[in-house]
């Protein structure tokens, strides 16, 4: 396929010519071929060696949640000051790593960036399986969790309500809402594939299942325009709830009185932080999956370099939030937030506020260059970086800001146990353990996505001329 | 409903109507109304049954169904309600005609510690004691008590108390016990051969009769009255002074300079002097009097804490620096005892103390006169004691009573009796309340003498060190259980039991009556008759013995001479003051805060409640000065090996501002080897008491090096300045004077919620810091009152302590010698409590007289409450602390609070139990809540009066009054949160500018 020169040069300039969103040759029967194959071949050794450790993590992890179950709180390091500690880290952290699926594949849907739609599908699912991992927490880390259903308003004959002034109720929502829409978005854009799916299959079990899935879909026009109307209506739901969620999340902190939560700029850093958190994540995982599904052709090059540039982005406004803490602190003139803000750079936790500051700030800076975004190295290296940096920041505004709060007589260094880590392994476990399934079991690429930004696929004023 | 009412008229239509259809009249809904009440819910067919007219029945009913449901509801229930632990609840056949259930009884009773007499008020609840009160009738102690005390209704449930005799190791009846025990002092005194009995300080009349006619019936009988902890010095100073053992009693109400060597009388144990002390130091304005205190002192001490005036001198110098005070103020004209002969002392300032504060200090004194005094620490050498004495007669000082004592065992005394164990003399030895296994310096050799002994007895309460030597172990009552009586100052004081005896025990007393009579004495039968008919010999007119037990006491004073001062005792103490030089680092032993000398190392209340200073619990590190700690490169927690006269331990160090360079303090009571709370905390510091009685508990010469590696500290305090924040506000006299609130302006806080509404009540408290010493009885009163969970010292160390009260203790200035504070914080029920609105299942609410409150049941234990809580007084069940404990653990409780499991969260309630109590009272004998009325279990605790609780709604209320006063500021107030909680500034009274008279609140 090729440009008429004469008439695109007269109308477009070459810089904003989109370049192929795919390498190479791809039609729509390859694309199938491609992506639709891997669950009817037999997984490769790496596969179930990468289960074998993933299942092990999930397992300690389990193991730790009962033994949390069996004996208490207490076989946390949690403490007074620091009533809070792993358990709130890793909740935050993991409805933060969910925050890049959400807004990949509901915001960039909105506007039209169509590069989105061969990884929208894996990101989606990463957001539903780390938001599993999230709302483990909430449910495990009350003192007593077989009453953690409390926390819901249903009626009951003791006349007893939730306090909707508290955060924590509100979060109970935000984080359901924001699940189930994830989960209906996700399954709504399945739905072709696994029908695709369904006619191609041999076996009868993936039939009956695939069948059952698939929902009757025929691929009828009609069901194109209910389905183009449905998701396009759960695109706009999901995009409000990719600000809502984590700002919710954050008025947990910034609606106390803690110094060092109690700051209005909360809410957007945590959003911002969520999404460069995720997309730290969604990157670690694509290389892999290109890599190892050969999928280089769909997910190429440029989508991990537009992905890049994202995370440089947030970055950004990362040290932008970190600056104005400082900023807050020394301009407030209150000495409490002053010696919260102290704590992080010099305190005895000084070292996390670095590592926050370092993994956050500085490594993605080396972002700015061409070659680091198209190399395979530094993008790893500067995921791996965020990701570990975005969970020390919550260790630095939950653990810092709580361990030296108002009355020094009461502050107390925190100590996290082994089963404090166990379950931190655990929900990698979990996040793991689903993603390798997923790759196996459903269509790690949207086909029909991919199919409509195929060339000629869509309709142009200039592709009109050329089928002419 | 389109349908159209019926046109005709009224008399047709029912006057009343259900429903719009039954107004209407349609036919369902006449059958509907014929057939409301009528067992069928099947709609009615034409056929009716023939013989009750009633339609045939069908289905199930609804009165059926509706009976079906509540049967299985009310089964279903009755299952459920067999829950774990729930035991049968079973009424009085007989109900005591004393006892209401539900409704607390309180007696009068005493105990004593050492010399010091406690005469209390026992609560009890269905004839359990659960609380400990002073006894607000005695003149000395008016309604006040010491913390271990209060902590001691808790030994009375130790599981570890012996149940039943014990003879050979196997349990045995008390017949064949007595047998045994009555035969071998029987055979004794055939013999000749001597007996020893070792016991406590005999501090009860009745029971010093009894131990004189024991003495006649068995005339080789030996008595030492063995108190280790009591300060062998103090015992031997008073000898040479007065020649005879005296009690010392401070009467600080008198005193308007009191000089401190190291003596620690506002620690909480003596409430009488502590109260005097609160009294005068809860001034209204600065026009009030005031006294001042002035400490020289080498450990820093909870007196010292609060002195106005300290400087850090070592034990070993406090007789010379005295000696020299004394004669400095003889060369300014205060006359001397006859025979005092201070030549061999230098005129002028010592070095240890600087040329301005000695000048101050002198004068001070002089001006005083009798209105001055000067107090000793047990621990302190005698010859301190000597000059305290001296200084005492010198100023003819009022605020100390003298009296006569029975004499103490010292250590020498307890030498001399190893040697002649050893040597095979004694034929039988008796412990009564005593543990001198553990306590003798050196164990071992104690241990290897009693051996020689053939016939051991034991009476006590826990099998311990001592008893394990013993054939035959006779258990003994708990105070609580027994009879007895005491003769204090200005009241003869009765004790009585509060319950039956728990188990197959009896009364030391009860014990050796059984002794008096197997010698053939004649005695009346028990010792309650042999109290009774000493008593009622000595009653005096129209007072009759059981009104005397109702009150617990009878007032009048009991005529004593003094004791007179021997001048010619000083020259001889004074030469040896200033010879006395210390080699190498100088070693304090004084009593565990919490233990005592070890009698209460296996109460969990009191292991737990920290120590007032260091802040440790369950542990009992040697305090190393900041100077020697440097110099040793030592951090706290550090491991080191204390050696002193072949005698090492390996204990951890913490570092103590304010300790006198080249001093070492160390708590006695703790390294017990036995009881199942006490075994394994800390160390057996008695192996470096000394055996020269005259300096048993401040010995030079003691080695200190780093053994590496650190422990844990099960500290409940890690962070000991104020980082200059105004929490713990202080003002000297000057500042209270002139400007009591500093330059703290507090701008109007706007809040966009309506204010709360208090309708009738609005409970609010206001605390003196000027008042508090820091004693921590309010802690121990709380612990009591409220059921609170020990957790134990690993759960301390990782913070998870459950105190629902605290005193918070922080260093301000140079840390050589730090002016210090200490605050109690709890609950402050915030009137815009932040942990409130925070709770997503409302189980922390406001109430309507102010009260922040806790649902425990609805809790889930989200932690968000505490973390939002700006002063952290919340307290989580991180574990299970309360569910394993059985009886008799669980009679300790007190049935009006609920016992909290794991993972709910806690804190105080400003003992609303007590509040409801009060309000049900009043409200039946239709009445008004008085002020005053209304105690929470700190405020009766706290020795010097610094709590009061009250009506904030009432202008009239004490508390209302103290909230306006200058001294008045809340913590944390411009946080908006507005706490009912109102603190008044500490005090201090400087006799010249400070040396860091910034203060912490004004610290940059």
């Amino acid at each position: 396929m090729k440009l008429d020169a004469a008439t695109s040069a007269g109308d477009i300039p070459e810089a904003l010519i989109e370049p192929a969103l795919t390498v190479g040759v791809v039609t729509p029967g390859s694309l199938d071929d491609q992506v639709l194959a891997f669950p009817e071949m037999k997984p490769p050794k790496q596969w179930y060696l990468g289960l074998a450790v993933t299942l092990t993590a999930l397992l300690i992890g389990v193991g730790c949640i009962g033994y949390v179950f069996v004996t208490g709180i207490g076989a946390w390091g949690n403490t007074s000051p620091v009533f809070w500690a792993f358990d709130i880290i890793n909740f935050v952290f993991w409805v933060g790593i969910g925050h890049a699926g959400t807004l990949i594949s509901a915001i960039l849907f909105l506007f039209r960036k169509r590069w989105r739609n061969a990884i929208a599908r894996f990101a989606e699912a990463m957001t539903i399986f780390a938001v599993i991992c999230a709302v483990i927490f909430p449910l495990i880390h009350v003192g007593r969790p077989w009453l953690a259903y409390w926390l819901f308003p249903y009626p009951n004959q003791r006349a007893l309500w939730t306090n909707f002034r508290s955060p924590l109720l509100w979060d109970v929502f935000a984080v359901n809402t924001y699940f189930s829409v994830s989960l209906m978005f996700w399954y709504l854009g399945l739905i072709p594939d696994i029908a695709s799916m369904r006619d191609r299959t041999t076996s009868k079990i993936r039939k009956v299942l695939y069948t059952v899935l698939a929902m009757g879909w025929r691929g009828a026009a009609s069901h194109w325009q209910h389905y183009e109307k449905a998701y396009l209506l759960l695109a706009g739901l999901a995009t409000g709830l990719v600000l809502s969620v984590h700002s919710v999340v954050s008025f947990d902190f910034a609606t106390s009185v803690v110094p060092g939560w109690h700051m209005t700029i909360f809410p957007p850093y945590f959003v911002a932080g969520a999404i460069f958190a995720g997309f730290a994540m969604v990157v670690m995982v694509l290389v892999v999956v290109r890599e190892t599904m050969q999928l280089k052709n769909l997910i190429t090059m440029r989508h991990l370099d537009v992905m890049n540039k994202v995370i440089l982005a947030m970055s950004c406004i990362m040290g932008y939030s970190y600056m104005m803490e400082g900023f807050t602190a020394w301009y407030s003139m209150n000495e409490y937030l002053h010696h919260g803000f102290m704590n992080i750079i010099s305190g005895t936790y000084g070292w996390a506020g670095w590592v926050t500051i370092s993994c956050n700030i500085l490594i993605p800076q080396i972002l700015w260059f061409k070659k680091a975004r198209a190399s395979y190295f530094w993008m790893i290296l500067v995921a791996i970086g965020v990701t570990i940096g975005m969970w020390f920041e919550r260790f630095v505004i939950i653990v810092i800001s709580l361990h030296q709060d108002y009355l020094p007589s009461a502050w107390r260094i925190y100590k996290p146990t082994m089963i404090d880590f166990g379950v931190l392994l655990g929900t990698f476990g979990i996040f793991f353990t689903l993603v390798l399934l997923f790759a196996r079991v459903l269509p790690v690429i949207a086909t029909t996505e991919v199919k409509a930004i195929l060339p000629g696929a869509q309709p142009s004023h200039h592709g009109d001329d050329h089928h002419a | 409903m389109k349908t159209r009412l019926p046109e005709h008229g009224p008399l047709e239509t029912p006057r009343f109507w259900r429903t719009l259809e039954e107004r209407i009249e349609t036919p369902e809904a006449q059958r509907a109304a014929h057939d409301e009440f009528l067992p069928g819910t099947i709609p009615a067919g034409p056929d009716y049954d023939d013989v009750h007219g009633l339609p045939p029945q069908s289905g199930v009913s609804r009165r059926d169904f509706l009976g079906l449901v509540s049967a299985a509801a009310a089964l279903a229930a009755t299952v459920a309600c067999d829950r774990k632990g729930q035991g049968t609840v079973v009424p009085y056949t007989k109900r005591p005609v004393e006892v209401i259930p539900g409704v607390a009884n309180y007696y009068a009773s005493a105990t004593h510690e050492g010399r010091r007499v406690y005469p209390v008020l026992v609560k009890t609840r269905e004839g359990r004691p659960i609380h400990l009160t002073g006894n607000d009738e005695h003149p000395g102690v008016k309604g006040k008590t010491s913390p271990r005390v209060m902590a001691d209704v808790l030994r009375l449930y130790d599981p570890d108390r012996l149940r039943a005799p014990k003879a050979q190791g196997h349990v045995a009846s008390w017949a064949d016990a007595e047998a045994q025990f009555h035969g071998a002092l029987r055979g004794a005194k055939a013999a000749g051969k001597p007996v020893l009995l070792i016991s406590g300080a005999v501090v009860s009349p009745s029971r010093k009769a009894l131990l004189a006619d024991l003495k006649t019936a068995l005339p080789t009988l030996e008595h030492l009255a063995y108190e280790p902890a009591a300060g062998d010095a103090a015992e031997v100073a008073a000898l040479a002074s007065f020649g005879q053992a005296v009690d010392l009693q401070p009467r600080l109400d008198k005193a308007k300079v009191i000089l401190s060597l190291g003596a620690d009388f506002l620690n909480g144990e003596d409430p009488e002097a502590q109260a005097a002390w609160g009294a005068k130091r809860r001034l209204k304005n600065a026009q009030e009097a005031i006294n001042r205190l002035w400490v020289l002192e080498g450990p820093l001490t909870l007196t010292g804490t609060n002195a106005d005036q300290r400087v850090p001198v070592s034990p070993s110098r406090l007789g010379a620096v005295a000696f020299a005070l004394a004669k400095e103020l003889a060369a300014k004209g205060v006359a001397l005892p006859t025979g005092t002969d201070l030549s061999g002392m230098s005129a002028g300032a010592p070095a240890d103390i600087p040329a301005a504060v000695w000048s101050s200090l002198v004068k001070d004194l002089r001006a005083a006169g009798r209105n001055a005094v000067v107090l000793c620490g047990a621990q302190m050498p005698a010859e301190a004691h000597q000059a305290a004495h001296l200084l005492n007669a010198m100023l003819g000082s009022e605020a100390v009573a003298l009296r006569a004592a029975e004499p103490l065992a010292t250590v020498k005394d307890l030498e001399a009796a190893a040697q002649k164990m050893a040597s095979g003399a004694y034929a039988a030895v008796l412990f009564w309340d005593v543990n001198p296994a553990y306590t003798y310096p050196k164990a071992a050799a104690w241990k290897e003498a009693v051996t020689k002994v053939p016939f051991r007895a034991w009476i006590g309460q826990v099998e311990d060190e001592t008893s394990a030597q013993c054939q035959l172990l006779l258990p003994e009552n708990h105070w609580l259980e027994s009879w007895g009586d005491y003769a204090t100052p200005g009241a003869a004081v009765l004790q009585q039991p509060a319950i039956g005896a728990l188990y197959d025990t009896r009364q030391g007393e009860d014990i050796l009556l059984g002794v008096l009579k197997a010698m053939g004495a004649t005695v009346p039968d028990g010792y309650h008759a042999y109290l009774q008919a000493r008593w009622k010999k000595e009653l005096p007119f129209g007072t009759s013995f059981e009104q005397a037990l109702h009150d617990g006491l009878v007032k009048g004073e009991t005529k004593t001479s003094a004791p007179v001062f021997k001048g010619a005792s000083v020259a001889a103490a004074a030469k040896k003051a200033v010879a006395a030089k210390a080699d190498g680092l100088e070693l304090v032993l004084f009593p565990g805060f919490a233990t005592h000398d070890g009698r209460h190392a296996n109460n969990s209340w009191l292991q737990e409640t920290p120590d007032p200073i260091t802040k440790m619990t369950w542990d009992n590190p040697v305090a190393v000065s900041v100077q020697d700690a440097k110099a040793l490169g030592l951090e706290e927690g550090d491991w080191v090996t204390l050696a002193l006269d072949g005698a090492t331990l390996k204990l951890p160090a913490v570092i103590q501002p304010g300790q006198a360079p080249g001093v070492l303090a160390l708590a006695l009571g703790y390294g017990r080897t036995t009881g199942g709370v006490a075994k394994g905390m800390g160390v057996n510091a008695f192996p470096l008491v000394g055996l020269d009685p005259a300096s048993a508990h401040a010995r030079g010469g003691a080695k200190l090096a780093k053994a590496g590696g650190r422990k844990e500290l099960s500290r409940t305090q890690s962070h000991h300045r104020m980082e200059g924040r105004d929490l713990v506000r202080s003002l000297t006299m000057d500042e209270f004077a002139h400007n009591p609130q500093g330059h703290h302006h507090m701008p109007e806080l706007v809040t966009l919620y309506e204010d709360q509404k208090f309708p009738d009540h609005k409970w609010g408290m206001v605390i003196d810091l000027a008042a508090c010493t820091g004693c921590s009885a309010c802690m121990v009163a709380c612990q009591s009152e409220n059921n609170v969970a020990t957790v134990g010292p690993e759960q301390v160390a990782r913070g998870r302590e459950m105190h629902w009260i605290r005193i918070d203790r922080y260093y301000e200035g140079e840390l050589e010698n730090p002016k210090v504070v200490h605050q109690p914080m709890l609950c402050q029920h915030c009137d815009n409590a932040p942990c409130e609105n925070v709770c997503p299942v409302n189980a922390t609410n406001h109430s309507p007289e102010g009260l922040n409150q806790m649902a425990y049941n609805r809790c889930v234990g989200t932690r968000y409450c505490a973390n939002n809580c700006p002063y952290k007084v919340r307290r989580f069940n991180f574990l299970e602390y309360t569910a394993y404990k059985t009886e008799p653990e669980t009679l300790a409780y007190n049935p009006e609070v609920t016992v909290r499991p794991r993972g709910v969260m806690e804190k105080c309630s400003f003992c609303v139990q007590r509040i409801n109590d009060v309000k049900i009272r009043a409200k039946g004998d239709g009445r008004a809540i008085l002020d005053g009325e209304i105690t929470t279990a700190c405020m009766a605790g706290c020795p010097s009066d610094a709590i009061v609780f009250g009506d904030l709604k009432d202008p009239k209320s004490k508390v209302s009054q103290l909230v306006a006063a200058s001294r008045a500021y809340r913590v944390l107030e411009e946080l908006g949160v507005k706490p009912a909680i109102t603190y008044l500034a500490d005090l201090k009274n400087p006799a010249m500018p400070m040396a860091s008279t910034e203060g912490g609140h004004h610290e940059a």
